[in-house]
């Protein structure tokens, strides 16, 4: 009995026990299962979300610090020091390659940025509205198409011609506005570069008029997220490099008041720093800031990918000065310059200082500043009224004075604003988009000699990602 | 006094018989019992002398003994030794078969099998052929033991787990090692490590604990495992307890590990004059200078980084255990204490391991019994070796700096300092000028780094079996296998700083990983005779969870240099090592076995698995299999036509079956995701994962021919299979185009690949006389990998060693982890230049240092007639992988084996293993690290360099900072060898003391021994050993030489006692 009442005990535990169903299907502990609008579910997801989109642009590949650092360190203001592939040496000595880190990584970092930001609009329109409101929901997507038209903006300047070749009509990168989030086929031939650059305008646009005025009083948010004048700002940069002088005026305008001292007269009030050292000190929020990239303690950029890593010497000093450059060569950057404060000798070498910290590399990243929003009107003026342009001449002097009182410009020629834009953003990332614009070769520096101006497979712009070309049949080129 | 009086005995009659000694002439015929049939070659002895004989061809012997009453002692392999009186003057000797080895039993999926109802593919693997050997886990040693069976250590450093492949690697993207089943429960694999150390799970399995390992192969043996099983199965089963008095054994041996075959490479001398001459091509004089820098003693320093790098391993290994048991309980109990020193200097195994195995008769129809296995292992390291997965282009790793830096410059500077540069901790340029180095000192990170790892591991389970009747068995098995691995990482400040000391960057982490696996088993068993027809029965489930947790701390910034733990003070916090995650597999199975008189075979097997692995569409699995045999000796036109004169057993066996792979999937694998992250101090959402729903497991067909024979009285055994495994469904990371922005690349069941081989295996007793014997094993297989499938609409896979240099490609048509390299044509004679090939052959010569050219840029690369190398659009074109590398053939040797021999004489024994891989290459990139024309040292092959006009020369004009003429840049041919080799693997050397002389003393036997491992390798392979992967036991990336510091050569002497 005994034994048979046991076997009925080990048959009813077995069939009990043999299978337990639910155990198959096992809930995501650590993330959120992207099904049925869960992301866009409450109105604290959506937020994060829109977080999460400028946190993309600040990878350190991108805006984080590589892409200002490609910028700078193509053009001929630097030696580089450690013959690093890994540290932009192919960037720097013009011999990127289709599957030279440099080119796969940034590329990858833009179009997931943009990617988040098409997911990001494609579910606010499906779920998320109709969660945060309608009111909020446009603040939202302004900021994700803002964040959009930068990355977008960013594969321009590294991986295409400039617009003044051939009007734009030359092969760009593909232009995807519809998020992807499952495996599919997305082949998808190249955009003209003035197609992309449309899209760029037409993003900037839609946030400006859906981007809040302003943050109010929270100084953070409004140098780390966009505002109304923050697209206004981009929007600057990008008729500049697309040689529409006339929109950069109209642009400008609306956030440079007529006479100096020059402010935003609406939303964020930008307006200069009395001292350009104030900009690159923490609390790093100042007005002048117009969008920078924010680290903290648990957010770092990653290794080998500040700014302060390659320019200074708190960390590998991946770049030293070229000191045989046109700028450093330059008379009229006088010594009592304030802008000459960021640069410190170490030994024989000259290296920037603009970001001080060393590892972990707290220092934000600057992507634009006001500076940036009056010489981009100065030179767009020159380029309509010529150089006695008064406007003109007062910004560039407001930008010089304000490190340089002692030089007075009486005449805006090109040449000088270009040579302001040199001197004041030196190491911010502007120097070979200027270059690329222009239409100009990349001067030589140390052993590596001038790049003329190419297309395609010349060693001037970069080719696109290996990977892209591996993996995208109707890429082309 | 009996003892005094029965030896006066005994000498008073060996006295009486030596007075009348006369010797007599024995003839006799030796057949065996089995088959009446004469056996040649038995041993026909005189009983306690040396005298002895053979038998011939026809089984005859002929043999002289003395008068009085004496005995032959006649043994032959396979047959029960027999003590024969010698009776007249012709005797008859009828030898029995060994039933033991009649009854010889495999471990099969939930039981054992006799081996000779086996139908499926299964090699056995004795324990005794596996001690004795300075490995940290049993994978290391079973290269060339079995057929069918790759094992390839990928580095030399410690407790790395091999890459272990069984016929073939059956995929892409997932796991290829087989499913390791351990004493009945599916242990966890893999390496626990989180430190710079291996760590594989499997190194808590002392050798010398191990009775036998099975490997099974085909479908018949394996489909039983289902979704896990197309790797094939390894089970290991320990030591179990005997009936008798407790055995007391102790095994112990010291040795000593060295590296191998390092690159020669320059002097301090040949160094400054060969940089010079490159800083001088480039034109760069005026500003760079490699110097002679002079120690504190004024002679020139000279610095061998190699030996500041490498050392002599010392290791150690003492293992103890007790056995025995009555009629009711038996036991078996070890323990194992050991330090292994690694080839890099500060890597040390230290393991600590305990097993008992308790079996229990508690009446006629209920058992029980246990096993509890426990181990501590610490698996130290300094810092990254450069060696494992990920890690071949570390600047601080081992293997890298030992042949990169320069040999002018100091491990320290003259005053006892570490030579570093003040303003970047690298390691200091001394006097050079112009230079900049980012490498570390290792020399500090040796002395003050720590990337260690401690793993304890506990296996263990209980089991109940009731016998209700005869043929009915039910036993419900639980098992667990827990794995910690507690990982401490500390980086000192004085080396990883920068700016200045005071804002040191020295880092710590200390992460801890809690693996759990628990599995439940219920069979039941049912075994019945008909007549001439045995059946045999099994059903079962079996529920299987798994589960890890972990997390850790990381802190920077020391507060005071001095300190060296994570809990001193440090300026920041953050988490380290997170990892949450729960798998849980319930499946259901069945066994059915015939056979008809021991002639006619059949099993078939199916299972069902239900995992949380697979996607919501496909939470269920079937995996079927059948399979026959026919043991033809027993026929009896087999015995008319002759045949069984040669052959003693001649088994022909076949199967097919489905079997699964799911190994690197986890419950999450087929989610689209959001994960969160932070913004400035805010929680973000951000896309994390691609999903797939339809996500399953990959599926192995696998059909299986065989034959197992013995010939000459199993004199002669062997086995012979041919084997054609399709795999369909395999889970690649399909590769959408970086454009689509998605966060990862999902995964899809898309791809197909087939292995198909032959297996050839061999054992014989090649010659046994009373003194001397001689047993041979020879194995050997041949394996055919090629993709057949891959992405539609998407040419080829390539993987990136290190995130770095793409060196694999996958392809249809081509195998899985293809080299895929750039073709060159040597140095151009009249110019000193390095010429590529492009994709169409079309020579192109490599300029470093440029020329420009007007409208178009600074050239690089040039048409032999000296014209820039144009695109089709007239812009610079430049030799790159995407556009110019090609398939250069498979990195998985196609054959794979190996051979031995036993050699016993009189109580010497002597065990030679070599094992061989071939058809296959190897792509040597350290030998672009070795002739880079960057401030790094180089090979003295770098001395036949282009010089003047006319010269040939292997390599191109040195000029400084170049680092694409020789292949740094993208892997090339010129770095690429076939890796072919033969080694000699183990040789083990043993004198037993004879018994006599122990028994006095209370000992059971005495063994002494001395071994070699990779004593040698035949190799036209230059680098250190062809037996490498930078990627670890990654499938898709083989064949990669990158910077790996090499396998040791070890040496060791030991004893082993039983008491």
């Amino acid at each position: 009995m005994k034994k048979i009442i046991l076997l009925l005990i080990g048959i009813v535990v077995l069939s009990t026990y043999s299978c337990q169903k639910d155990q198959l299907y096992q809930p995501l502990p650590t993330s959120i299962s992207n099904q049925a609008g869960a992301p866009f579910s409450t109105s604290a997801r959506i937020y994060a979300q829109v977080l999460s989109l400028y946190s993309s642009l600040r990878n350190g590949q991108l805006y984080g610090g590589r892409y200002q650092i490609y910028n700078d360190v193509k053009a001929d203001n630097w030696i580089n020091s450690t013959a690093n592939s890994v540290t932009a040496y192919q960037t720097w000595n013009e011999t990127i390659q289709s599957t030279s880190s440099e080119a796969i990584n940034l590329w990858a970092a833009c179009y997931t940025t943009i990617n988040n930001c098409n997911l990001f609009i494609d579910g606010m329109n499906a779920y998320g509205t109709a969660v945060v409101g309608t009111a909020l929901a446009a603040n939202y997507i302004g900021e994700a198409q803002f964040v959009r038209a930068l990355s977008y903006d960013a594969l321009l300047v590294m991986y295409c011609q400039a617009y003044s070749v051939s009007s734009g009509n030359t092969p760009a990168v593909p232009l995807r506005l519809t998020g992807n989030s499952a495996y599919g086929d997305f082949s998808a031939a190249p955009a003209t570069v003035a197609q992309v650059y449309a899209q760029i305008i037409s993003d900037l646009n839609a946030a400006e008029t859906a981007l809040p005025i302003s943050y109010g009083s929270d100084a953070t948010s409004n140098t780390i997220r966009a505002s109304r004048n923050t697209a206004i700002a981009f929007k600057t940069r990008v008729y500049l490099a697309m040689g529409q002088w006339a929109n950069v005026v109209t642009e400008a305008n609306k956030i440079v008041s007529a006479t100096a001292p020059f402010t935003a007269t609406s939303g964020v009030a930008y307006a200069l720093q009395a001292n350009i050292a104030k900009v690159f000190a923490t609390p790093y929020t100042t007005t002048e800031s117009v969008f920078s990239e924010p680290f903290t303690t648990t957010e770092t950029v990653g290794g080998q990918n500040a700014l302060a890593d390659y320019f200074n010497t708190t960390g590998t000093t991946e770049f030293y000065i070229n000191s045989s450059s046109a700028l450093f060569t330059d008379a009229g950057w006088k010594a009592t310059d304030a802008r000459r404060g960021f640069i410190k000798t170490t030994g024989t070498k000259l290296n920037l200082t603009k970001w001080a910290l060393g590892s972990p590399y707290l220092d934000w990243a600057n992507v634009m500043r006001y500076s940036e929003v009056l010489l981009n009107l100065a030179e767009a003026r020159v380029n309509l009224n010529g150089p006695s342009d008064a406007q003109a001449i007062a910004l560039l002097n407001a930008v010089r004075q304000r490190s340089d009182a002692t030089t007075v410009f009486a005449t805006a020629t090109l040449a000088s604003i270009y040579e302001e834009r040199n001197i004041e953003f030196l190491g911010e990332g502007l120097k070979w988009q200027d270059l690329l614009r222009l239409g100009l070769p990349i001067p030589a520096k140390g052993n590596i000699t001038a790049t003329p101006v190419g297309g395609f497979g010349s060693t001037y712009i970069w080719p696109m990602s290996s990977a892209e070309q591996l993996y995208n049949p109707l890429i082309g080129r | 006094m009996k003892k005094l009086l029965l030896k006066t005995v005994v000498v008073l009659l060996l006295l009486a018989s030596h007075a009348y000694a006369q010797n007599r002439t024995i003839t006799g015929t030796v057949t065996g019992k089995d088959d009446g049939a004469p056996i040649p070659g038995v041993s026909v002895v005189l009983k306690g002398t040396k005298t002895g004989t053979q038998t011939s061809a026809a089984g005859k012997f002929t043999i002289s003994v003395g008068p009085g009453p004496q005995s032959l002692v006649v043994s032959f392999i396979g047959y029960i030794s027999q003590t024969v009186p010698v009776t007249g003057t012709n005797l008859n000797i009828v030898l029995e078969p060994n039933q033991k080895a009649l009854d010889e039993v495999v471990v099969v999926g939930y039981g054992t099998q006799k081996k000779q109802d086996v139908v499926g593919s299964i090699s056995t693997i004795n324990g005794a052929d596996l001690v004795d050997q300075p490995v940290q886990n049993v994978e290391q040693s079973l290269a060339g033991k079995a057929p069918g069976v790759q094992i390839t250590i990928p580095n030399g450093v410690l407790n790395t787990p091999p890459i272990f492949h069984i016929r073939g690697t059956n995929s892409i993207s997932l796991g290829t090692q087989p499913l390791i089943v351990v004493d009945g429960v599916v242990s966890l694999t893999g390496d626990y490590s989180g430190g710079e150390s291996g760590g594989n799970a499997l190194s808590n399995i002392n050798p010398d604990d191990i009775e036998s390992i099975d490997v099974a192969k085909d479908a018949s043996a394996t489909a039983i495992y289902g979704s896990r099983a197309a790797n094939g199965v390894v089970f290991i089963t320990t030591k179990k307890g005997k009936k008798g008095d407790a055995v007391v054994g102790l095994d112990s041996w010291v040795g000593v590990t060295t590296v191998n075959r390092l690159p020669t490479e320059l002097n301090t001398d040949q160094y400054i004059a060969l940089k010079n001459q490159a800083i001088a091509n480039a034109s760069l004089s005026a500003t760079t200078a490699m110097v002679p820098n002079y120690d504190a003693n004024g002679n020139q320093i000279n610095t061998n980084w190699k030996d500041i790098v490498y050392q002599r391993g010392i290791a150690y290994s003492t293992t103890a255990s007790v056995s025995g048991g009555t009629d009711k309980t038996t036991y078996y109990m070890s323990a194992n204490f050991g330090k292994q020193g690694g080839i890099l200097k500060s890597t040390e195994f230290d393991n600590k391991s305990m097993l008992m195995n308790v079996d229990h008769k508690a009446n006629k129809i209920i058992s029980l019994g246990m096993k509890l296995s426990y181990s501590d292992q610490m698996d130290l390291a300094p810092t990254s070796s450069g060696s494992l997965s990920g890690e071949a282009y570390a600047t601080a790793g081992l293997g890298r700096i030992a042949v990169l830096l320069p040999p002018n410059l100091a491990p320290f500077n003259n005053d006892g300092s570490y030579n570093l540069n003040p303003s970047t901790g690298a390691l200091g340029t001394m006097n050079d000028k112009g230079v900049s180095i980012s490498y570390t000192n290792p020399q500090v990170a040796l002395d003050l780094d720590r990337a260690n790892s401690e793993i304890t591991h506990l296996a263990s389970n209980i089991y109940l079996q009731l016998k209700p009747l005869e043929w009915m068995t039910f036993k419900t098995t639980y098992g667990i296998d827990y794995i910690t691995s507690v990982n401490d990482n500390f980086f000192d400040p004085i080396d990883n700083f920068s700016g200045s000391a005071a804002s040191n960057t020295a880092s710590a982490s200390l992460t801890t990983s809690i693996n759990k696996r628990w599995l439940w088993d219920n069979t039941a068993q049912f075994d019945k005779s008909f007549g001439k027809n045995n059946v045999s029965l099994l059903l079962g489930n079996e529920q299987q969870g798994t589960s890890v947790d972990g997390f850790g701390l990381g802190r920077s910034i020391l507060s005071d240099p001095s300190f060296n733990v994570i809990q001193a003070g440090f300026v920041n916090v953050s988490t380290a090592g997170l990892n949450l995650g729960k798998d849980y597999l319930v499946s259901f199975f069945g066994r059915l076995s015939y056979n008809f008189d021991e002639k006619y075979f059949f099993t078939a097997t199916l299972r069902r698995d239900g995992s949380s692995v697979f996607g919501s569409d496909k939470k269920y699995g079937i995996f079927p299999s059948l399979a026959g045999g026919w043991e033809i000796a027993k026929e009896s036109f087999w015995t008319k036509i002759g045949a069984d004169k040669i052959f003693s057993s001649f088994k022909i066996k076949g199967g097919w079956g489905r079997a699964g792979n799911n190994s690197g999937l986890n419950s999450y694998s087929s989610y689209g995701s959001y994960g969160s992250g932070l913004f400035n101090g805010n929680s973000t959402l951000a896309p994390n994962a691609t999903g797939n729903n339809q996500l399953s497991w990959e599926t192995t067909s696998k059909s299986d021919i065989g034959i197992d024979f013995g010939i000459l009285h199993d004199r002669i055994t062997g086995s012979l299979g041919a084997y054609y495994n399709n795999t369909t469904g395999l889970i690649l990371t399909y590769p959408e185009p970086p454009s689509a922005g998605l966060p990862g690349s999902p995964s899809v069941n898309i791809g197909s690949l087939y292995n198909k081989g032959i297996e050839i295996n061999l054992d014989a007793s090649v010659l046994k006389t009373k003194d001397f014997s001689w047993t041979a094993n020879f194995n050997i297989s041949f394996n055919k990998n090629m993709i057949t499938a891959l992405v539609p609409g998407v040419a080829n896979i390539t993987y990136t060693t290190s995130s770095l240099e793409t060196a694999n490609i996958n392809q249809p048509s081509g195998s899985v982890g293809d080299l895929y390299i750039i073709k060159s044509a040597g140095v151009d004679p009249s110019n000193g230049l390095r010429i590529f090939l492009n994709a169409a052959g079309h020579p192109v010569e490599y300029n470093f240092i440029g020329v420009n050219e007007p409208g178009l840029g600074t050239a690089h690369y040039f048409n032999m007639d000296g014209t820039p190398y144009l695109t089709a659009a007239g812009g610079l074109n430049s030799i790159n992988q995407t556009a110019d590398a090609s398939d250069y053939g498979n990195s998985t040797p196609k054959e794979v084996g190996g051979f031995s021999s036993n050699f016993k004489y009189k109580n010497f024994d002597l065990n030679v293993l070599f094992t061989y891989q071939l058809g296959f290459y190897v792509y040597y990139g350290t030998q672009a690290t070795l002739t880079d024309q960057r401030f790094w040292n180089n090979s003295t092959i770098i001395l036949d360099n282009w010089t003047t006009p006319g010269q040939v020369a292997t390599y191109p004009r040195v000029v400084f900072g170049d680092n694409v003429s020789n292949g740094t840049s993208y892997p090339t041919d010129f770095n690429t060898y076939r890796g072919d080799f033969l080694k000699l693997k183990t040789i083990n050397f043993g004198y037993t003391i004879p018994k006599p002389i122990l028994s006095k003393i209370g000992i059971r036997s005495v063994r002494l021994y001395v071994t070699a491992q990779n004593l040698a390798i035949f190799t036209k392979y230059p680098g250190p050993d062809p037996e490498v992967s930078s990627n670890g036991t990654s499938n898709n990336a083989p064949g990669v030489d990158r910077n790996t510091a090499g396998n040791g050569r070890t040496l060791t002497a030991g004893f082993s006692v039983k008491f």
